[in-house]
Order: structure tokens, then sequence, then C-alpha cells
């Protein structure tokens, strides 16, 4: 199968090779959840709700006294891929997941300034057609920005894939089911930090090199519009005032 | 959530008392719906239905099985129900199952019917390729996303538009001479059958608080509870389910009222979402 057109330079599903898919934001759509968030890219659908800061739960879990508690579940809809698919809570590969987003989101939030809480962060994957993590990282970071917790920058994350010897931006599920690697990054724009690294499969270095700058650049796409999705709520928001 | 104070529980009660509830409300009114179709495009059919600030997406899905022994002539249809932790943090990990669980197998009762198959809202018989050998699976998923009180309701009604939604690819079998082979089956992916969701019944839950009962409660008002009762009616006014919850007893010649009442404000429901399906099938 030939996933870029070796005439066009069009990949299966019409995109250039560091085009991105259509992005879509939007906040508050949890009702009583203090921040939540719905983010799409492509037919990758994710909802992170955030509850918090609130009183830590359970006090074993809490490492220390001076920084809040963060605490992510990542969930799968039995729907959500294109086979139906049963699995146990708590899986391996939720489990994996849950804990690279609360690794990547504690990199973002001013825990020091809410000591002795707990931030909760849940995410559910409505329908996944690749880059499922990199999507819940977006939405999770558009969940606590709706829920006002302070945090340093803006974390985004893209994945990127190098197939036909073309580096790919933002695969999908057929581009990432062909067995070319997969490199996922979370990355803070303003503070130019990378706060997540993933690769499968076998990659050089020099390619792993234009591969990871491409899916840097996804991320610095994903940030602006993720600006303006806050910058568009809170312009609203500020109408309701009066 | 934080609980209630005496004085808040006491309100809830004197205002269900009096005919007004808290958000204005009466008794047997229930909350705004809104429908959206077609939300999950890899699914068959799929549903999104906002009761309130109660929002449940309901999914179909079908593949090729092999029928059941007991029943060679009909399809399957499973019903599952989770609730994802955004609607509330309790449900996180395996908090959910229980809750999970008692929706499903309510869900189950209303629209499934009894093991015969009899009852059922969808005519099994139509998820038939060959008989004994190929039919259609379908798998009902609820999925729970954010919970304001009601769930059975939103989840009964999102189950519905989600079927009238629904297109099941056309299936054309080309038999083999030996009949003990599996016959070979060609999917199509232009034509969809669709389902006649007429008999498909909503559930309306009747909850009883003090002396009196209301529809469509609220969290707050479902704290107050003492049982609930939620009979399923479809469009012809036939009850396919009962079920009762809380623990508290009740008087069977209330009981009568609630069936009749919930018989009665079921009319006025099934025409409401019945025209919100209309648009959002329009819009989509």
């Amino acid at each position: 199968m030939e996933y870029v057109n070796p005439l066009t330079g069009f990949r299966v599903d019409g995109r250039r090779p560091n085009e991105m898919r259509q992005l879509k934001g939007e906040v508050g759509v949890v009702a009583r959840a203090d921040g939540s968030a719905l983010f799409e890219m492509g037919n990758t659908r994710v909802i992170a709700a955030v509850y918090g800061p609130r009183e830590v739960q359970n006090k074993g879990q809490q490492v220390n006294s001076k920084d809040a508690l963060v605490r992510c579940e990542y969930r799968m809809a039995d729907f959500s891929t294109g086979d139906r698919r049963r699995k146990p809570k708590g899986d391996r590969r939720s489990t994996e997941i849950s804990l690279v987003i609360r690794q990547t989101m504690e990199a973002s939030i001013l825990t020091h300034l809410m000591p002795r809480s707990q931030i909760d962060i849940f995410v559910q994957v409505l329908q996944a057609d690749g880059g499922t993590r990199a999507a819940c990282i977006n939405a999770a970071t558009l969940a606590l920005a709706d829920a006002g917790i302070p945090m340093r920058d803006i974390v985004t994350s893209c994945s990127a894939g190098y197939l036909c010897s073309t580096p790919l931006l933002d695969l999908n599920y057929i581009e990432d089911s062909a067995g070319g690697p997969d490199v996922t990054v979370g990355f803070l724009t303003k503070m130019d930090k990378v706060t997540l690294l993933q690769m499968d499969a076998k990659l050089p270095m020099d390619t792993f090199e234009t591969v990871m700058d491409l899916a840097i650049e996804g991320c610095k796409a994903i940030a602006n519009y993720i600006r303006e999705v806050l910058l568009e709520n809170t312009r609203r928001l500020e109408c309701q005032r009066g | 959530m934080v609980g209630l104070s005496e004085g808040e529980k006491h309100f809830i009660r004197g205002g269900i008392a009096q005919d007004l509830r808290t958000d204005g409300r009466r008794r047997l009114q229930f909350r705004a719906i809104s429908v959206e179709t077609g939300v999950i495009p890899q699914a068959n059919g799929s549903a999104r239905v906002r009761l309130g600030a109660t929002e449940v997406i309901a999914t179909v899905k079908a593949e090729l099985g092999k029928p059941s022994i007991l029943h060679p002539d009909k399809g399957k249809v499973s019903i599952f129900v989770d609730c994802s932790p955004t609607a509330a943090p309790m449900f996180e990990g395996r908090g959910s199952e229980e809750f999970s669980a008692e929706l499903c197998v309510a869900l189950q009762r209303c629209l499934l019917g009894g093991k015969s198959g009899a009852g059922a809202a969808i005519d099994l018989s139509s998820l038939i390729v060959v008989d004994g050998k190929v039919c259609w699976d379908l798998y009902i998923d609820g999925l729970v996303v954010s919970s304001d009180g009601n769930l059975l309701d939103a989840l009964a009604a999102a189950i519905k538009v989600a079927l009238s939604d629904t297109g099941i690819p056309k299936v054309n079998v080309s038999l083999s001479a030996t009949t003990d082979e599996e016959p070979e089956v060609n999917v199509s992916d232009e034509e969809f059958l669709q389902f006649d969701t007429s008999s498909v019944p909503v559930i309306v839950t009747l909850t009883k608080v003090g002396k009196h009962y209301i529809v469509d409660a609220t969290s707050e008002e479902e704290s107050q509870m003492s049982s609930a009762v939620s009979v399923s009616v479809n469009r012809h006014g036939q009850i396919r389910g009962l079920t009762k919850r809380g623990g508290a007893g009740l008087d069977p010649s209330v009981i009568f009222d609630m069936i009749s009442v919930a018989k009665h404000v079921s009319r006025q429901f099934i025409s409401v979402l019945d025209s919100e399906t209309l648009a959002a099938e329009a819009a989509e």
C-alpha cells in the first residue's frame, strides 16, 4: 500500500506530509466538572474533565505536603475503536497512558501553589483514529485552563511518523498501523521544552531529528489553535459578565 | 459533590409538595432535551442526548456472527453501559461498575424482552442473514459523560435515537452447493437497511419524594428519594418493562397510579423526542 502518492505527494486522506488533521476544541462540555473540554483531531475525539483543586481523598497517595497531588485516569469507550473491544478497567495500556498524561501535566501545573490538595484529570476517548494520547494531552490542557488551574505554559502534543521515505505529521490510524516509526512529542511552546517523548520502531538518528522537529512544529500549531479557543472563551465570558 | 444541608433538604421536599421545584419545574415536567445524531462516525448509529446537565452518548455497532443455538432464526442484541469518570469522580477506576451494571440490567429488561426474544424492541428476525449460520450481532453501548440525575431515561432516549440513526449494510449471500459449508457473504458498501423504531420504548422514571412523585429528578432530588419506579412505554402505550429502585416500600395502589401517570407523561416525551430526532437527522 502506498501511504504517500509519489506523483502528487498526497497522503491517503488527501493531506500533504506536513499537514495536520482538522482540529476542533470546545470548553465547558461537562456541566458539573470544574473544567472540561472536548478535543477532536480528525476523527479522534476525546473528552477531558478536571476536578479540583480539592482536599486529598486518600492520604496515602500524598507524596509530600508542599505540592499538589496530580492524578489522571485515561479511559477508552468500548465503541471507540473500529472493531468493538471490551477492555477491563486499568489494563496495561490505559495505566501507561494515564501515567504519561499525569507526568506531562505535572510539568506544567504550578503544584507548589496548591499544597496538600488534589487535582483529578479524567480523560475519556470517544473515538480513536490514531494520535490518541496526543489528543488526550491537548484535551487535558484545555480542561485545566478551563478549570483555572495555574500553569507555566500550554502543553500540547503531536505525533509524527516516517513512511515511504517521507516524514509525516499527525498520523491517522491507517498510517499508524503501517508498522513505521511513531514519534509522540509533548511540548511547552513558550518555554521551548519537551515534556514527553516516545518513539517505537527503528529510525536512524538523523531521520529521527527530522521527524521530531516536524512533531514540534505540529505542537506549536496546536498551541496557537488552543490559545485561540481560550481567547474566544474568555471573550464570551467577558460579554456574559457585561 | 457537596452534601445537602438539612435546610436544603427541607426546601426541596417542601417545594415538591407545593408543585414548584428548585428549578421552577412542576412535578411532571421534564427538563429541556437536546438530541444530536451521528456523533461517532465509526459506529453504525450514534446519538448524544442532553437532558439538562445530564449528557449521555449511545452507539450501535453491527458485526456478523453466528446465531444462538436456541434461536437459529433470530439475531442477537447486547446492551452495555459505562459511566465515564468525567461525569463524577466517584466513577473513577472500578467505582462505576456497580451503578453501570444496575443501569445495564434495567435497560436490558426494557429493551430486549424475555429469553424467548418476544417483546423485544427490534424485530430480531430482521437481523438474520442465513438461518442458523450467519446473523447480525448488534452491540448497543451507552456512555454517561455528564451526570445530573435521571440517567436511565436519558440512556433509553439516546438508545432510541441511536437505533433510528442506525444503518445496517445489506448482505448478499451466495450459498455453496454443500449445505454444511460456511456461506460466502458480501457486505455492501452502498445499500443500508434501517430499523423501524416505532416500537422502541422510552423509559419514564417516577421518583417518590415525601408524599409525591416527580419525573426527571435531578441529582439533588434523587438524593431525597425514598423509591423510584421506572416504566418503559412505547408509542402505542404498551408497557415493556418495570423496575423499582430504592429501599423504601411502596403501596400497591401508588404503583398503579405511577404506571398510569408514566403512560400519560410518556406520550408528550415521545413526541418531543421524535421531533428532536427528526430535526437532528435533518441537521446532520
